[in-house]
């Protein structure tokens, strides 16, 4: 009858349909596990990268095929809680509570002269929480961050900072935990506003397009969003770590169905923080608190 | 990695297997009707179904047979181990199980740390990691007990493995008996390896006893006698030269009273110090000697020695009052001083730490001190459970007064419910009618998961919380797991009333696991929600501890607490480098509730205790006009002398008389009107060997305004303190003394009467109070005229009080000894030969354990450990599986199959001639056309038709049986096709190939038919 009703309403709720075509990833501390992974990306030769609750940064090829892994410097703070590949291949890893944006080669080696922050503050350059960096295809970056005061900054290719947006709050174009972020082919900005419970579009001088969302578990509404992901094709994917699943919308915000409902078998997910693409176009979810990641083609 | 096999527990019924060649012989015949597949299957299947039964009863077991060993490391970290050794102990077992564990070989190891107690520090596991670079376990480390550690390794053993331990200590042992437990262990197939931890031989000084003698006089010199040892190195003589210093404390105040250079010959050395008290008082002495060079002595820990000694005079009043309100009672305080008894004012921030400090008082005032009272988030002020509990003991065991003086702090209103105090006083601090005090409700929020061991800290203060909380209040608990949630009541609105809910609580508390909560917006929407559906509630709390990381409430959200009146108290806690958050600290200021900044977490319990106590306030009661006290034992000796009444007052803290008749009600307030019960005033009752006093009003201040100029107020007051107070009449000749020999104190009790007479024949007894507050009953014994006897054990170090009530109407008599430092420290020696006596018990049948000689630390950062506590030299762990029920329900499987298989004719035809389609379609071939009705087709056809109906005769009669006289034509003649009919000839032809599968009453038949033919043709 669950099934039934969710089916009616749009979602899919763990069916057969809806198994995901690999799911990897075990608990623990050595090397290839993961313990409640936060934050994934996944490069052009599709190596998925991953950091996790002891600040790992782990990488796998997109079988779940452990290749090699470093650790951030500092974690007794926090651990970061995002990632991005750079246009250039690097690793952009935002250090949550140490107020930076790390760099990394894919290798591990860190660029440390390229390391973005590291005051708190509410000045230009200055950071609170830092929850993701975005490139867009000019090489600017976006630096998303939360705290006392939520708010995107953007910075030129050199790291200088060029102007900033937000501010902590409901209204449009204010944010609560902007949590994640991505980056369409118009240079378009799109935030996962996760408090807020919505999403909103802006463009690259920080006006505000679209937004929508509503908080809510019905189709269409959203828990949490903590993850945002564009196929390329006119479609949103958003990961909600308060509702476990993943909503596909249109541009404009129209619910295209659910995959996923809370649970700890394949095809049911346990507060994921983020989704990425690979280069054929398969989904991939950090299923946190199962420690894995899903695999998923839409 | 694992081997399997079958075994047997009852051997004996595997003779039933004879049975199956008599069920073959005799399903061999009967099933003889079935042709010969069908057959043979049957048959089978019972051959099957029997062997089952017998395996069954046979007992069969699964067994599993593992090569995986499983180590674990039992590491002392007790404090007679050098602390470099200690830390040597997780170098040496990283070593140790990268060189040596194989994870192919299905190795494991654990950790377990030991002192006193034992924690399990690495569960066993397979993976090298999940050691950590330090012991985190919280240990006391006074004190060695390696059964208790033994005793838990065992415990903790997977069974599908071989069971080695490896011991890593200096074998110096205080508590249990370790090879008893060691035996036990090594008996059940544990091998046991030692590491010794090698003591470097070090000179070692100890102070080993103070001695003051019995019957010390005020006024009158004595001799007090320092007990001093020199265990020196063997051969060496040399005195070990120090300063001896010896103070005297009583109460607050402390003296050195002599200080002097002492060179300690190797051996014991008795020095002598000459001493005289002249202020009533309880004294304790303590020695300490401090060597010159410190690397002559080896431990510091024993270099001290104490004892007391306790002078009668007038009485004394210990008085403590809330740090939030000093001075409050500082008339009553010298309003009492006035009636010549003795106060001292102590603040709540400034409490006693031992019953021992106690003992210079006979009566414990407290002045409306609440049970927590805060300055800051990290200077809180709180009464622990053991103060509360020394408090207690010293009414109860030790007979000193205990009063609790009224006003808004005290009482449930103070967070004193569910404490022991409550206990002790002759009123109980909560009330359980609903139409005199109204209900409260608190909230709780969780999310400090980030905080060193945050599941403890939070399960802690919500338990301190509830513990707080009255029957018929509410309460609910709020946190994220997965999404925001209550951790109970979730289908109530998550705000339920405590009283019938307290154990469920306490239990889903225990289980609790709280998760990263996004945002405050949710679980506070869900509050204010739930607090909007209480209407009885007069009082609505909440209380949010976090690191502040979750986003802000909305607007909406908090102007429903603002709307409600709901207070919100936020704790911030540091987890990401910094400590406070605005938000916390917006939410606390917008709703008026307070803010604390956290930096240690040991405050946590206090601010709970102190914040849920808000809930309480309803228990006081201020009604808009004063009411003159009712006065309901005008004679009690408290009230003696007031005959002309007691001033009004303006309010009380509401409580519970407890329904004991010694408890004397003697003022009562006349409202609420109608429950006299939870009106009481005044109330008193003998607790064990003392007296409490409970007075829920104040004492001049808020709610007692006219008393201070109240010309019986000095009377009232001084006589409650008198009521209460300790004997203090003279104890005439008893005199006690108190020896600490061997684990055990001997008091000794010399009674004599005014004219120095001995008295005999005293119906004398004693309670001693140890260091851990537990109550030893003495045994007093007289063993000579005048002299009694009694002793008790006192192995653990601390102050042990002891009571000698003479018996007689006199008053009690209080003495004390101290054991002045944990067995611990006189060892400086490794117990060798325990340890090789543990090393050398076999395991099982199998070897004894490795010894290693060199000790621990040659072998922690070697590059090779010889010693291998994964070598395989154990038998490998053997685990049996019953699977009798699996074989009996397989057997009535089978055995429904031999039903169906005698019962049902399934054909295979259809197989056949799909599978010729099959292959013509695969070759190509033109299927073949259908062959005419040839002569031998017919008799095939016949043939099967005729197996047919013989199953099916068979299977209807369930055995096959015999022909019989009356059986009639078979089927056949009216099935057979015609053309069989029409030629007799052909069918004659094959008479010869069926008459091999026909049955009798066919071949009567066929004669029948034969006979009738020939007759026709004959005739």
């Amino acid at each position: 009858m669950a099934a039934l009703a969710a089916a009616l309403c749009g979602c899919i709720a763990g069916g057969s349909g809806s198994m995901p075509d690999a799911v990897w990833g075990r608990q623990g501390i050595r090397p290839g596990e993961l313990e409640k992974p936060r934050a994934i990306a996944i490069d052009a030769h599709d190596r998925v990268y991953l950091v996790d609750m002891t600040a790992r940064i782990q990488v796998y090829d997109v079988d779940g095929r452990y290749l090699h892994g470093w650790k951030t410097p500092e974690s007794k703070n926090g651990r970061p809680t995002g990632l991005t590949v750079a246009r250039s291949g690097r690793l952009l890893v935002p250090d949550t509570h140490y107020y930076r944006v790390l760099v990394y080669e894919p290798d591990g080696t860190a660029v440390t002269e390229a390391t973005l922050g590291g005051d708190m503050g509410r000045g230009p350059g200055q950071f609170g929480w830092v929850t993701d960096v975005v490139e867009d295809s000019l090489g600017n970056l976006y630096v998303s961050q939360y705290g006392d005061h939520d708010r995107i900054q953007k910075f030129s290719p050199e790291g200088k900072f060029l102007l900033e947006w937000g501010g902590s709050g409901e209204q449009p174009g204010q944010f609560r935990r902007p949590q994640s972020m991505a980056v369409d082919g118009d240079d378009h900005l799109w935030v996962a506003d996760s408090c807020n419970h919505r999403i909103q579009q802006f463009d690259g001088q920080g006006k505000l397009l679209r937004l929508w969302g509503g908080e809510g578990s019905a189709p269409g509404q959203l828990y949490y969003p903590y993850g945002i992901a564009l196929d390329g094709e006119g479609h949103v994917y958003v990961c909600e770590y308060g509702n476990h699943r993943v909503q596909k919308f249109t541009r404009e915000g129209r619910s295209l169905g659910c995959w996923g409902e809370s649970g700890r078998g394949p095809g049911q997910l346990n507060n994921p923080w983020a989704i990425a693409f690979d280069s054929q176009g398969r989904l991939h979810v950090l299923d946190s608190n199962n420690h894995r990641v899903q695999r998923v083609r839409f | 990695m694992f081997e399997h096999s079958l075994a047997f527990d009852r051997p004996g019924y595997l003779a039933l297997l004879v049975l199956v060649p008599v069920v073959w012989r005799l399903g061999y015949r009967s099933l003889a009707g079935l042709g010969r597949w069908r057959r043979w299957l049957a048959l089978s299947l019972r051959t099957l179904v029997v062997v089952l039964l017998v395996l069954a009863l046979a007992d069969v077991q699964y067994q599993r047979r593992s090569e995986g060993l499983t180590v674990v490391y039992l590491l002392d970290q007790s404090l007679s181990v050098p602390a470099q050794q200690r830390a040597a102990m997780i170098d040496y077992v990283r070593n140790s199980i990268r060189q040596h564990r194989r994870d192919a070989a299905g190795d494991r190891f654990a950790v377990i740390v030991f002192g006193r107690d034992a924690e399990v520090e690495v569960p066993p596991v397979s993976v090298n990691e999940a050691l950590h670079s330090r012991v985190e376990s919280q240990l006391d480390p006074e004190y060695t007990d390696l059964a208790t550690a033994i005793q838990r390794a065992k415990a903790i053993f997977p069974y599908d493995a071989a069971k080695r331990i490896v011991l890593v200590t200096d074998g110096n042992q205080n508590v249990g008996n370790a090879y008893r437990e060691a035996r036990g262990a090594a008996e059940s197939g544990v091998s046991i390896d030692v590491v010794p931890v090698h003591l470097e031989p070090t000179g070692e000084i100890a102070v080993e006893k103070l001695d003051l003698p019995s019957g010390v006089r005020r006024g009158q010199p004595f001799d007090m006698r320092i007990v001093l040892r020199n265990d020196a190195k063997a051969g060496d003589e040399t005195p070990v030269k120090g300063r001896l210093v010896v103070v005297r404390k009583a109460g607050q105040r402390e003296e050195t009273i002599a200080e002097e250079s002492v060179a300690v010959a190797p051996g014991k050395q008795v020095l002598t110090i000459q001493q005289e008290i002249n202020q009533p008082d309880f004294y304790t002495y303590e020695a300490r000697f401090v060597a010159d060079d410190p690397a002559a002595d080896g431990m510091a820990q024993n270099n001290s020695a104490s004892a007391f000694t306790h002078i009668r005079g007038s009485g004394q009043v210990l008085l403590i009052e809330n740090i939030e309100r000093p001075g409050e009672f500082d008339y009553l305080v010298e309003r009492l001083r006035n009636e010549d008894i003795e106060v001292t004012p102590l603040g709540s921030d400034r409490l006693f730490n031992s019953l021992a400090e106690l003992q210079r008082y006979d009566a414990v005032v407290l002045a409306n001190v609440a049970r927590s009272s805060a300055a800051d988030g990290d200077n809180v002020a709180s009464f622990s459970d053991e103060q509360i509990e020394m408090l207690v003991r010293n009414t109860r065991e030790l007979g000193c007064g205990l009063i609790m003086l009224g006003g808004p702090d005290t009482f449930g209103a103070g967070g004193w419910a569910n404490t022991k105090l409550e206990e002790a006083m002759p009123v109980d601090f909560q009330i359980k009618s609903a139409e005199v005090v109204p209900v409260g409700a608190l909230c709780l929020m969780m999310h400090a998961g980030e905080i060193p061991q945050s599941n403890y800290w939070q399960k802690r203060i919500a338990i301190e919380s509830i513990k707080v909380l009255g029957a018929r209040d509410y309460c609910g608990l709020v946190q994220w797991n997965g999404g925001d949630q209550w951790l109970w009541g979730q289908s109530q609105g998550g705000m339920i009333r405590v009283g019938p809910s307290r154990q469920m609580m306490l239990a889903r508390i225990d289980r609790m696991t709280i998760g990263d909560m996004p945002a405050f917006d949710g679980g506070m929407k869900m509050a204010a929600t739930g607090f909007a559906r209480l209407d009885d509630a007069s009082v609505k709390h909440m209380i949010i501890i976090s690191d502040g990381d979750p986003a802000p409430p909305s607007r909406g959200t908090m102007s429903a607490f603002v709307q409600q009146g709901v207070k919100i108290t936020t704790v911030a806690v540091g987890s990401h480098g910094t400590l406070g958050s605005q938000t916390m600290r917006d939410i606390a200021v917008q709703t008026g509730g307070k803010y604390y900044e956290v930096r240690n977490s040991n405050a946590l319990p206090k601010i709970y205790q102190r914040e849920a106590r808000r809930v309480a306030m309803p228990l006081v009661y201020e009604p808009p006009d004063p009411m003159a006290p009712i006065v309901e034992a005008p004679q009690h000796e408290i009230l003696r002398g007031t005959e002309a009444g007691v001033p009004p007052i303006t309010g009380y803290v509401l409580t519970t008389v407890k329904q004991n008749p010694l408890v004397e009600v003697i003022l009562r307030a006349p409202e609420p009107a109608g429950k006299p019960e939870n009106t009481t005033l005044l109330a008193a009752w003998t607790y064990g060997a003392g007296k409490a006093v409970a007075m829920t009003t104040d004492a001049g201040a808020r709610w007692t305004k006219d008393w201070p100029s109240w010309d019986g107020y000095d009377k009232v007051f001084s006589q409650m303190v008198r009521w209460a107070m300790r004997p203090t009449g003279d104890t005439g000749n008893f005199t006690v003394a108190a020896d600490v020999r061997d684990g055990r104190t001997e008091v000794v009790i010399t009674a004599m009467d005014d004219e120095d007479q001995f008295l005999n024949d005293l119906a004398m007894t004693a309670t001693a109070v140890t260091p851990d507050l537990k109550s030893l009953p003495i045994s007093i014994q007289q063993t000579a005229p005048g002299r009694y006897v009694g002793s008790f054990p006192s192995e653990a170090a601390g102050s042990y009080l002891v009571v000698v009530t003479p018996g007689g109407g006199k008053a009690p008599i209080r003495t004390g000894v101290s054991v002045g430092y944990s067995p611990e420290y006189r060892d400086n020696e490794t117990n060798e030969a325990l340890l090789k006596s543990l090393a050398q018990l076999p395991a099982g049948g199998g070897p004894a354990g490795d010894y290693v000689e060199q000790g621990l630390a040659a072998i922690a950062l070697a590059q090779t450990i010889e010693q291998n506590p994964f070598r395989r030299d154990l038998p490998p762990a053997v685990t049996n599986r019953p699977i009798w029920p699996w074989l009996v329900a397989l057997g009535s499987c089978l055995f429904w199959g031999d039903v169906f298989v005698r019962r049902v004719q399934v054909s295979f035809t259809w197989l056949l001639v799909a599978l010729r389609r099959a292959r013509d379609y695969l070759l190509g071939r033109e299927p073949v056309a259908a062959a005419p009705e040839t002569m031998s087709r017919l008799r095939s056809r016949k043939r099967e038709v005729t197996q047919q109906l013989e199953g099916r005769r068979a299977a209807a009669r369930f055995e096959a049986t015999g022909p019989t006289a009356e059986a009639g034509p078979p089927p056949l003649a009216v099935a057979a096709p015609p053309e069989a009919a029409q030629r007799p000839a052909a069918a004659a032809e094959g008479e010869g190939e069926v008459a091999e599968g026909e049955s009798y009453t066919e071949r009567l038949l066929k004669v029948k038919k034969q006979v009738r033919r020939d007759r026709d043709e004959n005739a």
